[in-house]
């Protein structure tokens, strides 16, 4: 029993010590390797280390991004008036801005995909849905419908896990 | 040749996908002429029929379906995307397809597990 202990002990000082002499080599793109020679990691892939995690360790924050949707479209199409060409310009803009506001919110570990219709009001009848196959445990969505006087828009944002 | 193999059975094949959704489309409405009360069954059967054949596909991806079906009257209707994906294994099929009285437009998005 008294041996494994001490074998124990010495494998962690000896994985504390390499720890330290080699801080970090990924980023830096090469490292010292037991002779003291300097190794090129440069065009090996970098192995990461196993995290054993089987969970996303935060959700996807869906009020947050609802909020964005919302003031994203107010902000783009309170006044506008339907035209082809702008609105086309618009639903690239608004996904733009979307999505790099979505990236800001640093949700790690989170694909996602954002999709905007905006489409002209004519009295038409029209049907959007939408079904995923996915882990309802960890993914989700969130939508924002506007209109005004000449158009509807409906933003979507699906947030996938990354496992 | 192994790394190959293994590359084309876990990627995203737009082609088999587009066709996957014309097929569902077809088959759901054909020639029917938009009517209000049967859109609802349109939507969720194109979608559905969509879901079944992916997973069918037996591939390590989550899937998004996204079904709109707009009445012809000449209103217009813009659609865009974006993503925040790894580029290399993910991927995404629209397809556009209309009858005399209806436009369809269905949006595929592979995420890669």
């Amino acid at each position: 029993m008294v041996t494994m202990t001490t074998a124990y002990s010495v494998f962690f000082s000896i994985t504390l010590n390499s720890a330290k002499d080699v801080p970090n080599p990924v980023s830096t793109g090469f490292s010292l390797n037991e002779q003291g020679n300097i190794e090129d990691h440069t065009n090996t892939a970098a192995v990461m280390e196993n995290t054993y995690q089987l969970g996303p360790s935060k959700q996807f924050p869906v009020s947050a991004v609802s909020d964005i949707l919302k003031e994203e479209t107010h902000n783009n199409l309170q006044e506008v008036k339907y035209e082809a060409q702008r609105c086309r310009e618009l639903t690239l803009t608004l996904c733009e801005g979307i999505r790099n506001r979505v990236k800001e919110l640093l949700i790690p570990r989170y694909k996602t995909v954002v999709l905007v219709h905006i489409g002209q009001l004519n009295g038409q009848g029209m049907q959007i849905s939408s079904r995923c196959l996915w882990d309802p445990s960890s993914d989700t969505f969130t939508s924002y419908s506007f209109k005004n006087s000449s158009l509807f828009c409906s933003a979507t944002v699906y947030g996938v896990y990354f496992e | 040749m192994d790394d190959y193999q293994m590359e084309e059975k876990t990627a995203f094949i737009v082609e088999e996908v587009s066709k996957i959704i014309k097929d569902s489309v077809e088959t759901a409405i054909g020639e029917n002429s938009y009517k209000h009360s049967r859109v609802n069954q349109w939507t969720t059967s194109v979608v559905e029929q969509c879901l079944i054949q992916l997973s069918k596909l037996a591939k390590p991806f989550k899937y998004i379906v996204n079904c709109i079906i707009m009445q012809k009257n000449g209103a217009g209707l813009q659609t865009a995307s974006t993503c925040f994906w790894d580029n290399n294994t993910d991927g995404s099929c629209t397809v556009r397809w209309e009858n005399e009285s209806m436009y369809v437009i269905v949006s595929v998005f592979g995420l890669a597990i």
